[in-house]
């Protein structure tokens, strides 16, 4: 006998209770939780590099790593003196929600106020996975040109931060700021953006304090869970 | 580009709904794909072809996707417009830019249809 079954469910509708979990453990444990996605060596771990030193002095911080192989990044984190968790994802082209809760169930998240995840360099999957993160961060490089923009709608349209890396190189691309900040417009219009050089330690400062700002509200906001 | 994941997703939610609605083989599944998901139907239908192989499908089943359009509802006037190539969310009446996305954004399952095993009566 044919049965139909209407069944009206998400195909992502475990990574998304996942995603609430994860939620949830940050609120209780008073964590504020940041997704930072971008193309492949757009310089997503230099900033990182850079931008500890600022928030690590206000904030006790952490680091989740996704890299399909090798504990490079993690590596490289770890000689800031910050604590990092290396995710390998084997070949798969994002982090999802239960990856980034086993990763935290190795830090000791009781014990933290900040937990930046570097998600794997790719800007179509990783758009798709909610990791139950309070702050999306898009890293763009001038080198990439800036139709990726519209070029990848969804991750530009989801995140609330775009930093635009290697302004220092700027003179010698093609990058158009006017264009990106048109498409921006169009949208993703609440988006802050933050124009920095990493390598140079250009605007890192700006954007790392912007990050202490919000992590203060939220725990202003949340300050009275899970503390009795 | 993660479509082979999804369709694993899938196969997991449909092994589950099939076992506790006692369905042996399953014929066919209906996704809802919108535009702004980042799944191609093409790739779907590929993933699916492998996955077919699993004996929770019966050999000949089908994989039914019907894609939605990103539409957007303007927040300042209330009009509902096609966004265009998923980039621009401006209102065509009032050139608002609060828009909210009311469509394409949809992954999943809407039914599927499978034989249990009794025999029909008649």
């Amino acid at each position: 006998m044919t049965i139909k079954v209407e069944l009206q469910t998400p195909i992502l509708a475990r990574n998304e209770e996942t995603a609430e979990e994860i939620r949830y453990l940050c609120l209780e444990n008073n964590i504020f939780l940041v997704n930072i996605m971008s193309s492949p060596g757009a310089g997503k771990t230099t900033l990182l590099e850079k931008a500890l030193g600022y928030l690590s002095r206000e904030l006790r911080t952490a680091v989740i790593e996704g890299d399909i192989a090798t504990t490079r990044d993690a590596d490289r984190i770890s000689a800031q003196g910050v604590e990092a968790v290396q995710l390998n994802t084997h070949g798969a082209c994002h982090l999802d929600a239960r990856m980034v809760y086993q990763a935290l169930q190795k830090l000791e998240y009781s014990q933290l106020d900040l937990i930046l995840i570097e998600n794997i360099g790719n800007l179509v999957c990783p758009a798709e996975f909610n990791l139950g993160e309070d702050l999306r961060v898009v890293l763009l490089s001038t080198t990439e040109g800036n139709d990726k923009i519209v070029k990848y709608p969804v991750m530009f349209r989801d995140a609330h931060m775009l930093v635009l890396n290697k302004v220092d190189l700027l003179p010698y691309t093609d990058f158009s700021k006017e264009e990106m900040e048109q498409d921006l417009a169009g949208l993703n219009p609440r988006m802050e953006i933050f124009y920095v050089s990493a390598r140079l330690e250009q605007g890192v400062k700006e954007w790392a304090d912007r990050l202490i700002e919000l992590v203060k509200q939220s725990l202003k906001e949340h300050g009275m869970l899970g503390t009795s | 580009m993660h479509e082979m994941g999804l369709m694993a997703s899938m196969v997991e939610l449909l092994s589950e709904s099939a076992r506790h609605n006692q369905i042996e083989k399953i014929n066919r599944v209906k996704l809802v794909v919108g535009k702004m998901s980042m799944a191609l139907p093409d790739a779907l239908q590929l993933a699916f072809d492998v996955y077919k192989a699993d004996d929770l499908f019966r050999s000949d089943a089908v994989l039914e996707i019907e894609e939605r359009e990103t539409r957007g509802k303007c927040r300042s006037c209330g009009r509902c417009f096609p966004v265009l190539d998923n980039v621009l969310f401006v209102c065509p009446d009032c050139r608002g830019l609060d828009v909210e996305v009311i469509s394409g954004r949809e992954l999943y399952i809407d039914h599927y249809e499978g034989e249990d095993g009794n025999v029909d009566d008649d």
